[in-house]
């Protein structure tokens, strides 16, 4: 054999056989450097005679080309072996826990209240809200509640003087909207707030409570508008398969007053413990705004008429999320202000 | 009010309905029913006879009887002490179910035993209305009773259901079960045929009674005397009336007070005509002594009370109770009658202080229609001739008037469809008012209608709007969107900063709260940042709940101690209230930190809930909405030392003006709080949405590259690093370009190899410009200026 294929053989098979990328650099040094074999074929190259040299020339440049190719793509491979080797001893238990940030979330209450009024303001409604502390001629006088009403005697309710008291419910707010708004038209707004009673707190009473009411005035708002204002966000809070339906009900500031009940949506209806087996769940109260009402704040009656109604927040919370002592609301038990994470 | 089918078949027929049928009908149409009841309950009854009763072989306290139901002897056991030979008895038949379960045939200690002899109590009957006798045994029936009936209850007269129904405060009218019945009638679409009795009490001759007032607070008093009047036993219709209405029958007399009151709504009181010197009643006030009432108890009176008196002594608490010494007995001879309206809430007042809500007092203080004193003298005295066997009646007196003036309306079609959103036409709506007996006269579009007298509650169009819907249903109401201009929904600049700090601190790991506005004298002494003059309730429902807080940090330092108890740890919690003094409401903003803010513990990351990061919280927020670092200051606290740790807390100052503290607990407090150790901070939220805030503008980006260079120095322990940082920040510029971009505090320390009264301190300051590469000679000219500022100004000594 002669001596170019030896050596081709040789180093063919010490390329392959190179473990690591330093022993290839060695073999890579060893045959194509200036004191390797191929050098040494090249430098023995003038001694041939003329016409072999080209021939012989060629041979030596491919054996170098050969042997550098099979360099390279050893190369390729050792290290892409050696990455391979490096990343498998980077290795992680995936399964361990994440760093993950501790994100607190909005308190229930505020939570419902956020997403009322976002769907209100969809239907171009105004937020207003009021002070705690309310003259009582807005949460009685100007609701039509009279006088000698048992809820305007200082044992009734959390009376600071004879004239101001904590208020009973949102109207006193939107009565004060009202005679500011006075005679303009239309009036689109909702006023959530806290509201007071002397209750003793149990399961079921909260002293203290969350309240959302709106009020819709205008040339010609009826009853039916108030229906299908009511029935968009019962859909919205409790599912788009719910239903309303509307009772009779006394309240001194509406005139009808309805009570608001919406199908039960734990049951769909069919009749559950949550609905006391009715599939019906009674979620506010509401009514045309009463002429008494409008008269007092300066608008004439005969010319414009609109819907008020009244949500409690904590009920409809209670109800979402099944939740049965609304005390827990004020207790802030930290594990129960952190199941609420977001609306649903 | 309780209303029972027998009682509105007087009225009308409703033998088609079921009861259920009617509550429905009744619910739909707002007069709630709440419960329907049975006055008994039991199937597979008869009525049988005992023939033959022997003690039980093996029992001392059974009987074996043999009972015959008509169309068989029946074999029972019976364990009722009062069982004897020769009784009528109600008999349950094997498959008969009662409350307490279904009768079977069996054997009872070896003797046959093929159904059961009943008790009342076994049947259903509220024990409030029976004998001792009658629930301690069987029922005994009279001897007259029909064996083998198969309908015992309707031989009792038990056979009635009674509806609940809640009323509305405005449909107190419906209180009087006449009113109930016309209700009902136009509920139900019937023809409603009530008593006649209009007019009775016009009859009699001359009277020396004489009735008057001294108090406002009685305007119309009827009074009349009937001088003969025979006491015997009520009649069974009125017995079992009163019963179902859950009242006991006494006597014929005193029935008739109730059934008038039940009737028509207005409460009467008959005196014993004897007991009354000089036939004189007045009614006054202003009495402050001590009063027998007729259930025997001593009550006090007040002098804002209504009295009825006799030759100046009181006789009655009015519209409450009457009196001991005047009351009807068996052997009352004669009657003066009271019909009078007397103040509500007078009446309320009283009622609620004596604790004593009688069937009167409560129709006193829901009101009582004006025609219904008149309506029920006429009624009392009907019944009394047929039924007392009246005689020697003398002529009504009467002191005040009613003040009753017919109401008359008028609407149109298009004012109720309007008002509702309805396509009801013109019959529809005639006959709603048709049927509320409103007697509508429709005449060129216009319906003029006249309101009954006891119904007060109706004053105009919407009202009338309401009885149309309520009784066509409002399932025929539709379901429409207001058509009006459009209107922008929005929230105002508070609403939307209320929100950003809320979105803000809950990502940052904070939980929102909510806690009670009212609190007690501690808390409010407590307050932080507290508003001047605390309001306090006029009468407050406990200590607990006494004053409107002045700020937030008590509440929510309850909060945490709530949770520690718990051995829940990191509690870290904000809350947004408003909060308020005489001088006005104020919102707050205030957080309570404890434990770690952050935390994976096998990776031993975590975030402590110290002082700096409270302060970087606070510092987050005012960036986030616009309020520079420039204008933020923290200075030492020297006012608040008493819930703060004097030298771990700093007041809050924006544009050098305090919005708030921040700072560790103090000790002495936390001990107080059980809140060990915990960072908390009180903010005035009004004063941030107040405050000028900068509006987002786009600034270009230097192009050319930053130089960092570092310095560290040594100053006394005392002097603080803002000043320092402040003095390179006053050196910044070169050829008045501003080129410190940033200086950054990256190490402080004391301790050893620091002296005792010293501190070490690292900066790291950023130097670019936005015009050119800077030159090491450039930055090296200001590093110098700033390194012989410090070293003068603060004494600092430089490390190297």
């Amino acid at each position: 054999m002669e001596p170019i294929e030896t050596l081709q053989q040789e180093a063919q098979t010490k390329i392959q056989s190179a473990a690591s990328l330093s022993e290839l650099n060695e073999l890579r040094v060893l045959y194509l450097g200036k004191k390797g074999p191929v050098q040494e074929l090249m430098k023995g190259m003038k001694d041939l005679p003329k016409e072999e040299k080209p021939i012989f020339g060629q041979k030596v440049n491919q054996l170098k080309q050969l042997l550098s190719s099979m360099i390279e793509d050893k190369k390729v491979e050792l290290e892409k072996k050696e990455m391979e080797a490096k990343i498998e001893n980077e290795k992680i238990d995936i399964t361990l826990p994440g760093r993950s940030p501790v994100l607190g979330n909005a308190h229930p209450l505020n939570l419902v209240k956020q997403e009322l009024e976002d769907l209100f303001i969809g239907l171009g409604y105004q937020v207003i809200e009021g002070n705690d502390i309310v003259d009582d001629l807005y949460c009685f006088e100007r609701a039509n509640i009279p006088k000698d009403h048992p809820a305007r005697d200082m044992q009734d309710s959390l009376y600071i003087d004879q004239n101001t008291l904590l208020g009973t419910h949102t109207t006193a707010i939107q009565m004060m909207v009202l005679e500011k708004s006075a005679p303009n038209l239309p009036i689109k707004v909702v006023c959530p707030g806290k509201v007071y009673r002397r209750d003793d707190d149990d399961a079921t009473h909260s002293h203290q409570f969350m309240q959302m009411e709106g009020l819709v005035i205008g040339e010609k708002v009826t009853l039916s508008d108030l229906k299908g204002t009511l029935e968009f966000m019962a859909k919205k809070l409790f599912g788009q398969d719910r239903q309303i339906r509307f009772r009779p009900s006394y309240f001194p500031f509406t005139e009808p007053s309805v009570e608001v009940d919406v199908t039960c949506h734990i049951c769909n209806g069919k009749g559950c413990p949550t609905c006391k087996g009715t599939g019906w769940i009674e979620i506010l109260g509401a009514g045309e705004v009463h002429p008494n009402v409008l008269k007092m704040a300066g608008y004439d009656p005969e010319k414009c008429s609109g819907f008020a109604f009244g949500v409690g927040i904590e009920r409809v919370a209670m109800l979402k999320y099944g939740i049965d002592d609304i005390r827990h609301f004020y207790t802030n038990d930290k594990r129960f202000l952190e199941t609420f994470k977001r609306f649903d | 009010m309780r209303i029972s089918r027998k009682w509105l078949s007087q009225y009308m027929d409703v033998s088609d309905l079921s009861i259920e049928e009617m509550a429905d009908r009744i619910t739909s149409a707002g007069l709630e029913v709440e419960g329907v009841e049975r006055l008994a309950q039991g199937t597979n009854l008869v009525i049988g006879q005992v023939e033959e009763c022997y003690p039980h072989p093996d029992s001392d306290h059974l009987n074996c009887t043999k009972v015959n139901v008509g169309d068989e002897v029946l074999d029972i056991v019976c364990g009722a002490p009062n069982v004897a030979a020769g009784q009528k008895v109600i008999v349950a038949l094997p498959g008969a179910k009662l409350c307490g379960g279904e009768i079977k045939k069996g054997k009872i200690r070896g003797q046959v035993s093929n159904g059961m002899i009943c008790s009342l109590v076994e049947l259903g009957v509220d024990p409030h209305s029976l004998s001792e006798e009658q629930k301690s045994g069987i029922e005994v029936l009279d001897q007259d009773a029909p064996v083998g009936n198969k309908d015992p209850f309707a031989y009792l007269g038990l056979d009635d259901e009674i509806l609940e129904i809640g009323l509305t405060p405005n449909r107190s009218d419906c209180l009087a079960a006449f009113n109930m019945g016309l209700e009902a009638g136009a509920i139900l679409n019937r023809e409603v045929k009530l008593p006649e009795y209009q007019g009775a009490a016009n009859v009699g001759g001359k009277t020396n009674l004489h009735v008057s007032s001294t108090t406002e607070k009685c305007p119309l008093f009827l009074g009349k005397v009937i001088g003969e009047i025979t006491i015997k036993e009520s009649p069974k219709w009125m017995k079992e009336l009163l019963a179902a209405s859950g009242m006991k029958s006494i006597n014929n007399v005193v029935d008739i007070s109730n059934i008038v009151m039940l009737e028509t709504g207005q409460p009467m009181h008959f005196y014993d005509k004897d007991a009354i010197v000089n036939q004189e009643i007045t009614v006054a006030s202003g009495f402050d002594e001590d009063y027998v009432a007729l259930d025997g108890v001593t009550y006090h009176l007040l002098p804002e009370d209504i009295v009825i008196t006799n030759q100046s002594k009181p006789i009655g608490i009015a519209g409450i109770m009457g009196g001991d010494d005047s009351k009807i007995l068996d052997t009352t001879k004669g009657l003066i009658i009271e019909c009078a309206i007397f103040d509500h809430v007078s009446i309320r007042n009283t009622a609620r202080r004596l604790n004593l809500a009688t069937e009167s007092s409560i129709r006193y203080q829901k009101g009582i229609e004006p025609l219904a004193a008149s309506k029920a003298l006429d009624r009392a005295v009907q019944l009394l001739i047929e039924y007392a066997d009246a005689k020697m009646i003398e002529e009504t007196v009467q002191y005040g008037d009613s003040g009753y003036t017919p109401v008359k309306l008028s609407c149109t079609l298009k004012d109720i469809n309007g008002r509702l959103g309805t396509d009801f036409n013109v019959e529809e709506v005639k006959d709603v008012f048709e049927r509320l007996h409103f007697e509508p006269v429709y005449e060129d579009g216009n319906y003029t209608v006249n309101i009954p007298s006891y119904r007060t509650d109706i004053e105009g169009k919407a009202d009338l709007s309401e009885e149309v819907i309520r009784l066509l249903g409002y399932d025929r109401l539709p379901s429409t969107l207001p058509l009006m201009e459009m209107t922008e929904g929005k929230l105002n600049d508070k609403q939307k900063l209320i929100r950003t700090v809320r979105n803000l601190y809950c990502q940052l790991g904070l939980q929102d709260c909510l806690t009670y506005t009212l609190v007690s004298t501690q808390k409010k002494d407590n307050a932080i940042l507290g508003l001047q003059d605390p309001i306090q309730l006029a009468s407050p429902m406990s200590e607990e709940r006494r004053w409107i807080r002045t700020s937030i940090l008590p509440s929510l330092l309850d909060v945490v101690s709530y949770n520690h108890a718990r051995t829940i740890k990191d509690v870290n919690v904000f809350e947004l209230s408003n909060v308020a003094g005489t001088q006005g409401t104020r919102m707050h903003l205030a957080f309570v930190l404890s434990g770690l803010l952050q935390q994976t513990r096998w990776l031993q990351y975590e975030l402590p809930s110290d002082f700096y990061t409270g302060k970087g919280l606070i510092e987050t927020l005012f960036d986030h909405i616009g309020i520079s670092a420039a204008r933020v200051s923290f200075e030492a606290n020297t006012e608040d030392v008493v819930h703060f740790h004097p030298y771990q807390s700093a007041k809050i100052l924006i544009d050098k003006k305090c919005i708030g503290y921040l700072g560790k607990i103090h000790p002495q407090y936390a001990k107080e709080t059980d809140c060990k150790d915990v960072i908390m901070a009180e903010l005035d939220f009004d004063a941030l949405v107040d405050i000028k805030k900068a509006k987002i503008k786009f600034a270009p980006i230097s192009k050319y590259p930053s130089v960092q260079r570092d310095l560290a120095f040594v100053i006394d322990r005392n002097m603080p690093v803002k000043k320092v940082v402040n003095i390179i920040n006053k050196n910044a510029r070169y050829n008045k370009e501003e080129i410190i971009r940033n200086v950054e505090v990256f190490d402080v320390y004391q301790g050893e190899h620091v002296a005792k009264d010293e501190k070490s301190v690292a900066l790291s300051i950023t130097f670019q410009s936005d015009t050119h590469t800077l030159k090491d000679e450039e930055i090296n000219e200001v590093f110098e200026n700033i390194l012989n500022a410090i070293q003068t100004e603060c004494n600092a000594t430089l490390r190297s």
